[in-house]
């Protein structure tokens, strides 16, 4: 154990900064950028650009065209994006089903999905969750029928994120209705614009349009698009899950706060003095500023662990995920506080067109409650932070 | 960075953890706090002859020539067996205060000894008015002849029962209150003048409260340089913070294991209570509070290895701050998860509830500590986000 700085990570550190200084278009720079994914306007030029660069999949081996970087790397890049501003990429294409691609498909499936998701000209959405299939995952009813070299598929998915704007939709379905609920599921590859497949908008409290339902109604779709063999889903989906435990908390995010909230506090005037010079603030910045150093520090932890194939990480990735996310939330409602009366304002969503003549505070104040209610959800996706706890339960203690 | 623990690391962490399964069971601790002897010699003795009073002193003085992670290690160790002895007060905090403020003839005079076991030192830093932090010193000492005669009270001195020298922090008279005033010395338990109270503390460990009244020493009992005290001080207290945070990680991951086990064990309505998933979730919240603090540990001990002194007196503040909070919730919680066999004496967990509930007392509070980072906060971001 030593706690020497890696000056390898520092010096790749200079190179992002320097990289994105020199290659991040100024009219794709410095978005107000929260959580939500980036629109395709943005995310397809930024993604040529990475692209050029050899970056396009930041998170993947070389072997499959990536930049083969280290977990700690991955989380720099990710630090130096957010602090830059620079468009999200297709998240659910680079980490979710870029790894499982790579793992698992054919030949054929890689020479048709790759070259798209390294140009960012194919959006991706995940078909997992049903209205009657949550945490109980396994439980899905989206069945999928062989006729002859085609699956038909009948059924509901909900909470498909950007299902609206994607071009295609990796979906879990059942394919055996015999066997016990795992082993009767089927990972498929499926085109949005095939008949039969109906988006409908979820408007959720964050006052944006990323939710959707998505219904499928005797949708034709070739056998050749499943991903392994039939009954393989549930494996796919758990090594699927299991690849991300650092990125959890959303380190970048968490700092992104902190700058946002360092902001505030000189700019911001409260009584005739700085938002800063009243104590009740700076404790809770204080605190805050700890709570990022000891996440921060956890995510290190867990990325070592990821990068030695650990078993650990683990359950370390379910804790890290609760205090990750809590942060999250304390946090983001902490800069909505920090707005004082103009945090009750409900400014247009960072998306929709400004009004005319804008609101007070606009400029600083739009974006921040959206954000803020949004991420009541990180408690709730990826495995809600009960489910964590039993996970934890399970792993540490056998309870 | 690495947290995989090297060879010579592994061994060290697994001579203490043998030293206190094997000789410091909970039974035998219990025969300790009955003596209300403020802990063993032949322990102490033990301690010196396995190097651990050395590991993290000077090779030149007779240390092993090791560093913070090492004092981390087993001070972690002595927390999962609420080890009493005064490793913390003596074996770091006076002898890093040393190692920072003696001359290079003080240090070889004294740490040698240190390292052997053969002489304790205590730091009094610490007053009724300063709750820890050691800026605020009103012990004074006057330039008297070829001397110095040192007025005042310290607090909370850990090993001060059993030290027979102290390290004792002051004001030269003259010098004002700014950072600049504060002067060490260097004084003999016997030396007349000086008298010190044992103060039982609730963890069954002991401090002394020590009167300083006319006490006459010469001009060589002055540590370092007049005036120069306060970054010995900060630095034997970065050391110190550091193994009381070990310790403490150490204490809640044996208390979280005891826990664990007891769940597994304890059946009400027909079943271990293990299978409640309430009590399941409390044991994943102890775990993941756990987890943390150990995050920030090791964020306190990068600090140490690598930031310059502003910005690791902060890491000392959040870490103290932080995991100390994180202590008294996991040990508490232990208690709850245990109902009422949680509340004895006889039982173990109640006695690591009383470990983090000393520790938040020493070296400052959490509250104190946030509010000093907060303070820190609006002296200098005004500034940083106006260049920005």
């Amino acid at each position: 154990m030593d706690f020497q700085p890696d000056a390898g990570l520092d010096a790749f550190r200079q190179e992002v900064r320097a990289f994105l200084r020199a290659n991040l278009p100024p009219s794709l720079a410095g978005k107000p950028r929260g959580s939500v994914r980036s629109l395709r306007a943005e995310i397809e030029p930024w993604q040529r650009v990475l692209n050029e660069k050899e970056w396009g999949a930041p998170y993947w081996e070389k072997e499959h065209g990536g930049t083969g970087w280290g977990v700690l790397q991955q989380l720099v890049f990710d630090e130096e994006c957010v602090a830059a501003g620079a468009p999200t990429q297709d998240g659910f294409a680079q980490k979710l089903l870029g790894p499982v691609l790579n793992a698992f498909a054919s030949p054929e499936q890689k020479a048709e999905h790759m070259p798209h998701i390294f140009n960012g000209t194919r959006l991706w959405c995940q078909g997992f969750s049903e209205p009657g299939s949550g945490s109980d995952l396994a439980s899905l009813r989206t069945r999928a029928d062989r006729d002859g070299d085609h699956y038909v598929i009948n059924g509901q998915k909900i909470w498909t994120s950007y299902a609206h704007d994607a071009d295609w939709i990796f979906l879990l379905v059942r394919t055996d209705q015999e066997v016990k609920k795992q082993a009767g599921i089927s990972f498929l590859l499926v085109d949005m614009k095939t008949p039969g497949i109906t988006v409908r908008p979820i408007r959720s409290i964050d006052d944006c349009h990323h939710l959707n339902e998505t219904f499928f109604d005797n949708v034709h779709v070739p056998v050749a698009n499943r991903v392994g063999a039939e009954g393989d889903g549930w494996k796919i989906t758990k090594f699927l899950l299991n690849n991300e435990h650092a990125s959890a908390a959303d380190l970048p995010i968490l700092k992104r706060y902190l700058m946002q909230i360092r902001q505030l506090a000189t700019r911001q005037g409260v009584c005739g003095a700085t938002l800063l010079a009243r104590h009740e603030f700076a404790l809770r910045l204080a605190r805050f500023e700890a709570e990022v150093a000891a996440i921060g520090m956890m995510v290190k932890r867990v990325a070592a662990m990821e990068q030695d194939h650990s078993p650990a990480a683990h359950a370390m990735g379910s804790m890290l995920k609760i205090r990750g996310t809590e942060l999250q939330q304390r946090m983001s409602e902490f800069l909505v506080e920090a707005l004082g009366d103009y945090g009750a304002v409900a400014y247009p969503e960072p998306h929709a067109s400004t009004g005319v003549p804008p609101l007070p505070l606009q400029d600083v104040g739009r974006g921040v409650a959206n954000e803020m209610f949004f991420r009541r959800a990180s408690t709730i996706y990826g495995g809600t932070s009960e489910v964590q706890r039993g996970i934890i339960a399970k792993a540490l203690f056998q309870l | 960075m690495n947290f995989k623990l090297d060879d010579e690391q592994q061994m060290l962490q697994d001579s203490v953890r043998r030293f206190v399964d094997k000789d410091y069971s909970f039974e035998y601790r219990s025969t300790l706090l009955k003596a209300r002897s403020g802990g063993s010699l032949a322990r102490w003795q033990v301690f010196a002859q396995n190097g651990w009073l050395a590991a993290a002193l000077p090779e030149a003085e007779g240390g092993l020539g090791g560093g913070i992670v090492d004092t981390a290690l087993i001070a972690q160790e002595f927390g999962r067996g609420l080890v009493v002895e005064p490793y913390l007060g003596c074996a770091v905090l006076a002898a890093q205060t040393l190692v920072a403020g003696g001359t290079p003839k003080q240090r070889a005079a004294l740490l040698p000894a240190l390292a052997d076991g053969a002489r304790k030192v205590a730091l009094a830093y610490s007053e009724a008015g300063s709750r820890g932090f050691p800026e605020w010193v009103s012990c004074g000492a006057e330039s008297v002849g070829d001397g110095y005669v040192l007025n005042g009270m310290k607090t909370l001195v850990l090993g001060g029962v059993e030290a027979d020298a102290f390290i004792v922090s002051t004001r030269m008279a003259g010098s004002g209150d700014g950072p600049d005033g504060i002067s060490l010395f260097l004084v003999e338990a016997g030396t007349g003048g000086l008298s010190r109270q044992p103060l039982p503390l609730h963890d069954g460990t002991w401090a002394a409260e020590v009167t300083f009244d006319g006490v006459r020493v010469g001009a060589d009992s002055l540590l370092g340089e007049p005036g120069q005290g306060l970054a010995a001080l900060r630095h034997g207290l970065a050391h110190g913070t550091a193994a009381l945070c070990a310790e403490l990680v150490g204490a809640m991951e044996k208390a979280v294991e005891i826990t664990s086990e007891y769940l597994k064990v304890r059946e009400q309505f027909g079943v271990p209570i293990g299978s409640f998933q309430a009590l399941q979730h409390r044991m994943a919240d102890m775990a993941a509070e756990l987890e943390l603090a150990r995050s920030m540990l090791f964020h306190l001990l990068a600090s140490v290895t690598n930031d310059d002194a502003q910005t690791l007196v902060r890491t000392v503040s959040q870490a103290k701050a932080l995991i100390g909070r994180a202590a008294r919730f996991v040990c508490g919680q232990a208690i709850q998860l245990h109902g009422g066999i949680g509340m004895t004496e006889e039982y173990a967990v109640g006695h690591y509830y009383k470990r983090a509930v000393v520790a938040d007392a020493l070296f400052g509070r959490a509250d104190q500590h946030e509010a000093a980072c907060a303070a820190e906060l609006q002296a200098t971001l005004i500034q940083t986000e106006g260049q920005a």
